[in-house]
Order: structure tokens, then C-alpha cells, then sequence
């Protein structure tokens, strides 16, 4: 096995940490193939400063690629923004640690901003409703931690590995490459790919794309080249992959990738 | 009515007068006494009521009493988070709840009948109308309040955009539709607005898109030298020509026009237009009905890029 790359590993600082709706995040990371850490000060420990002195030391003692860190700390009026003093924190010792705040609305935007303003311009700190589903949290993540995998999964079935620069499909008896995709077919999906990992619905233009066409008309040779792809995988799979599935041409505007359905 | 009463007595007391004087001796003293403390506070009453009626009447049109407008919304406001503190707290355990059974299923814990998968979904798609039902009802507070828009900051448009998809792409997934959005040119660069007044727009826009879209909702972001546009596009029915004038009412909702139960608050596009004016901008709708083949519903944003906007386009 070449050398693995380093899984992503969150720290999730929370005192509902027990909660489902916590719970739900840490497996829904897990399932992205992090590794989450959940802080426990312990039993009977639950004020906001037990957690937040067993944060800072686990920062210190873990490492973590992002920290996942709550505002409010139970229900005691001098914690309702205990966050915010951990941030401010977490944030003068380590500037460059990627944290998403986990808020409630009503301390929202107001709040946010004030706290934008006592931060360094480029600290990394994002907030995110507790509402929020698994997903929204992830991909919040996956930008504020800023690194591609070099491996980049579409759905349950199709690998992209961009290190090296083959497409594989999983099935039942194992894993298949599909050696069709090569060259400026792989080039093309690897930046749908990279693209719909970082922010799904985002559309990518004819012009990044018509880079790795070639021809009097790139457009037409791009659309070629996008039909061969999505049958190449098709095959692979058995399955036959129409205009609005897998890569899905945005009228005289771009393509995007469409992660296909289970 | 007391001075009418004397004015009769007097007239007829040479009538009746000799006759009463007679039957009044034999009534008890007691009597007398009650009497006269009925027709001194009637009196009182009548007089406190003519005396008062004009003051009550000068408070009303504002000017004796002032009410700090300012005051009242900051008050309601702190109760607001209270009370979505309150309701969030529930909120999250059943949501919780829900995704754990999400979990089980797909891990194959608990029977996998289609009918649970299906209740579950509804229960989630719920989730985000509550954040936008929640988010609707503070902003239509801070309307109401007489102070100025918040302070404008430099904010980048497609941020904010992307952060509106990411919430809802899932929940359009689940129903088999799907959010795309991009923005002209691809570098978009950093304007000079209030970034929470947008993401209240977008949001309530592409929650209505991905409501009434068929199966694809687009998000476009463009700009001229003066303004940036966020256009709302959804391939629906199309919104009939007779409920467009309508659509920006506060609390009008189709379901409502048509005598049905309302689905929605009504609320999303009144705030989204209010907002948008406040700034400086505006919103429209504009749309084709089905049966043609072009059948859509586009709403259309703009703001002005305020000062000192720059970009890589200009």
C-alpha cells in the first residue's frame, strides 16, 4: 500500500455531546472517513469551563485538522456564550485551526459580526446553525479545512483517484478500473469531481472545461467527450446514465456533476 | 341629565308639590342619605368622564405619551430569543432523534420499509422551514424597529450563495431535484452590503424555488458597474399572471388565494422585498406558465454594489 494520506481528524466540543443531533454529525463524519473526537471533562463535569479547559488541552494533546466548537454551555445564563471566549481563545493560540461555530439562529448574524470584528481578518472561524443537517455541517467543513482528498468518492459507487489518475467502480465482486477514462477524459472528470466535493451545486463553466478539448469547436468535442465519460461508467456499472443524471449540461452555461442516486 | 331632572322638578312642583312633600316626610331619613350619595357619584362620574375624554383622546394621536419605538424592539427582540432558544431546544432533540433512526436504517438496524424512510424525510424537509420560519420572524422585528440597516461590510455574493445551497441541496435531492448555481463572472470579487440581509433574500427564494421547481432550480449571480443581480430560477408551472401583483403581499400565499389551507406563512416574500427596497434595491418576478414548454418562475434580485466595490471584471 503506497503511503495513506492522514485521515481529517474534528474535534467536536459540545456539552449535548450525547445529544442525537451531535451524534448524527459525528457519524456522519466518520462516514466521510474522519476521524471525529468528541470532548468529555468527565462525569458530573458539565460546567462550560471544565469544558472548556479539556478543549484547550486537547488541541494541544490531539492536533485536530478543525474544531467543531458549540456557543451556548447548558443552561446557565454566565455560559450562554461560553463559546465565544474559547474561540477567542483557541483562536490567539492557534490562528490557522479551522473552527465552525455551532450557533442558533437568534444569536446569528448580529452576534457573528461582532465577533468577526474582534478576529484577525483571515482567521479561519465559520458559523453554522445547530439545525443544520450532517451534510451542510461536512461540506462547511470540508471548505474551511481547505484540502482535497486524493481520493474522491461520487456516491457509494464511483472513485476518482486523483493521484493516480484513474477512475475505478466498486461492485459486488470488487473493484473495476475503467481504463476508458484517461487523459483529458480524466482531466474533465476530475475537476467535476473536485468541484461537486467542495460545493455540489456548483456549476463548472464551458471554459474550464474547453481547456481539455481540442478541435475547431471545443464545445462540441467537450460534449463528445462528456457522452463517453458517462457512458464509459455506465458500462462499468450497468446502468445507462441519461442528460439529467451523473454530469448534467446547464444550457449554454457549463456542466456540473450530479452524484447518482442509490 | 341631572340638570335636565332639576329643571323637570321644578316645573312640576307646584303640581305635584304639597302632595310629595307629604309622602317624602314619611319615607325613612336613611333613604335620603343613599339618594344623594347615588346622584353625587353620578355626578362624579359624569364629570370625570367629560373631563377626561379629551386628554385620552390627545394621548392617542402620540403626543402626550411618547413610546420608545427603539426600545419596544429591543425588547421584543430579547423575548424573541428566549423563545426561539425555548422551542429550539425541542426542536433539536426530535431532529436528533430523527437522524439516529436515519442512521439505524441505513445500517440496517431496523426494518427498511419504504413508508418509515418516507415519514423521516417529511420530518426533515420540516427542519429548514423552521430555520427560515424563525429567521423571517426576527428580521420582520428588526423591520419594525426605527433604527438605521445595519453597518454595510465587504461580503463576496457567491459565498454566500454557495452557504444557501449547501443547505438546501440536500433536502432537493431528497425530492428528486437538484440546485445548481454559478456565478458571471466566475471571479465575482467583494462587494459592500450587509451579508445577513442577503442570505434572508437568496434564502427565502430558493426555499420557494425548490418548493414549486419540477425538477432543477438555478441560481445565477451577475453584475453591471452599479449593481450586482441574484436571479432565482425554478422550471415549476409557472406563477399565473393573475397572482403576480399579489405575490409580494404580506401573508399572501397561492394556497390562500385559492380558498385552501395555507401551506406557508406568506411571509418570505414580503420580507425579501422589504429587505431588498431597505437596501437600496429591488425584487421582481417575472414567469411563463405551463402548458408552454418554457414554463418557469425567475425572481429577480438587485442591489447596488455600494461603496467602494471592487472586482476583477472592472
Amino acid at each position: 500500500m503506497a503511503t495513506k494520506q492522514r485521515r481529517n481528524k474534528i474535534l467536536i466540543v459540545d456539552d449535548e455531546w450525547q445529544a442525537g443531533i451531535v451524534k448524527a454529525v459525528t457519524r456522519r463524519l466518520e462516514q466521510e472517513g474522519w476521524e471525529a473526537v468528541t470532548i468529555n471533562p468527565g462525569p458530573g463535569r458539565r460546567s462550560g469551563d471544565e469544558f472548556e479547559s479539556a478543549a484547550l488541552f486537547a488541541i494541544e494533546e490531539q492536533r485536530p485538522d478543525g474544531v467543531l466548537l458549540d456557543v451556548r454551555f447548558g443552561e446557565h445564563r454566565d455560559d450562554r456564550f461560553k463559546g465565544l471566549e474559547i474561540l477567542q481563545k483557541i483562536v490567539a493560540d492557534h490562528p490557522r485551526l479551522p473552527v465552525l461555530m455551532f450557533t442558533q439562529y437568534a444569536q446569528g448574524p448580529e452576534r457573528e459580526t461582532a465577533v468577526r470584528g474582534t478576529l484577525r481578518w483571515d482567521a479561519q472561524v465559520d458559523f453554522i446553525d445547530k439545525l443544520a443537517s450532517p451534510e451542510e455541517v461536512v461540506l462547511r467543513l470540508r471548505r474551511l479545512i481547505g484540502r482535497s482528498p486524493e481520493t474522491i468518492a461520487i456516491g457509494d459507487r464511483i472513485v476518482v483517484d486523483t493521484r493516480a489518475q484513474v477512475v475505478y467502480v466498486k461492485k459486488d465482486s470488487g473493484q473495476e478500473t475503467v481504463n476508458d477514462i484517461q487523459g483529458m477524459k480524466f482531466e474533465i472528470l476530475r475537476e467535476l469531481a473536485a468541484t461537486w466535493f467542495r460545493s455540489p451545486g456548483e456549476l463548472v463553466p464551458f471554459g474550464r472545461l474547453e481547456r481539455y478539448s481540442e478541435g475547431e469547436d471545443a464545445r462540441a468535442s467537450l460534449r463528445v467527450r462528456i457522452r463517453e465519460i458517462k457512458d464509459s461508467l455506465g458500462e462499468a456499472l450497468g446502468v445507462r446514465f441519461g442528460a439529467d443524471d451523473l454530469i448534467i449540461n446547464i444550457r449554454g452555461h457549463g456542466y456540473r456533476l450530479v452524484a447518482p442516486r442509490a | 341629565m341631572v340638570i335636565l331632572g332639576g329643571i323637570v322638578a321644578l316645573a312640576v312642583a307646584p303640581v305635584f308639590g304639597n302632595r310629595l312633600f307629604t309622602v317624602l316626610w314619611g319615607v325613612e331619613p336613611l333613604t335620603y342619605l343613599g339618594a344623594v350619595a347615588v346622584i353625587i357619584g353620578l355626578g362624579f362620574v359624569s364629570i370625570s368622564y367629560l373631563v377626561m375624554r379629551p386628554a385620552n383622546a390627545g394621548a392617542a394621536q402620540g403626543g402626550s405619551v411618547p413610546i420608545d419605538m427603539a426600545q419596544w424592539s429591543r425588547t421584543t427582540l430579547q423575548y424573541f430569543e428566549l423563545f426561539h432558544h425555548d422551542l429550539g431546544r425541542p426542536l433539536r432533540r426530535i431532529l436528533g432523534k430523527e437522524r439516529e433512526l436515519r442512521a439505524m436504517l441505513a445500517a440496517g438496524e431496523i426494518n427498511q420499509s419504504p413508508a418509515v424512510k418516507d415519514l423521516l424525510d417529511e420530518i426533515e424537509r420540516q427542519a429548514p422551514n423552521f430555520r427560515l420560519m424563525m429567521s423571517n420572524i426576527q428580521v420582520l422585528i428588526q423591520l419594525e424597529s426605527p433604527e438605521s440597516p445595519a453597518e454595510l461590510q465587504p461580503v463576496e455574493p457567491a459565498q454566500v450563495v454557495r452557504r444557501i445551497v449547501d443547505r438546501y441541496s440536500a433536502v432537493a435531492s431528497e425530492a428528486g431535484k437538484e440546485v445548481t448555481w454559478w456565478a458571471e463572472p466566475a471571479e465575482f470579487g467583494i462587494i459592500y452590503t450587509d451579508s445577513s440581509a442577503i442570505e434572508h433574500v437568496v434564502a427565502n427564494l430558493v426555499d420557494n424555488a425548490v418548493r414549486f421547481a419540477t425538477t432543477h432550480v438555478e441560481v445565477k449571480l451577475t453584475r453591471n458597474p452599479t449593481h450586482f443581480f441574484i436571479r432565482v430560477w425554478d422550471d415549476g408551472p409557472g406563477l399565473p399572471a393573475q397572482y403576480r401583483p399579489h405575490v409580494f403581499d404580506r401573508g399572501w400565499t397561492p394556497e390562500a388565494a385559492r380558498g385552501q389551507e395555507k401551506t406557508s406563512s406568506g411571509l418570505g416574500l414580503f420580507i425579501a422585498r422589504t429587505l431588498a427596497r431597505r437596501y437600496g434595491g429591488e425584487l421582481t418576478v417575472e414567469a411563463v406558465t405551463a402548458p408552454s414548454p418554457d414554463h418557469h418562475t425567475a425572481f429577480l434580485l438587485s442591489l447596488p454594489l455600494g461603496p467602494g466595490a471592487n472586482g476583477s471584471s472592472n
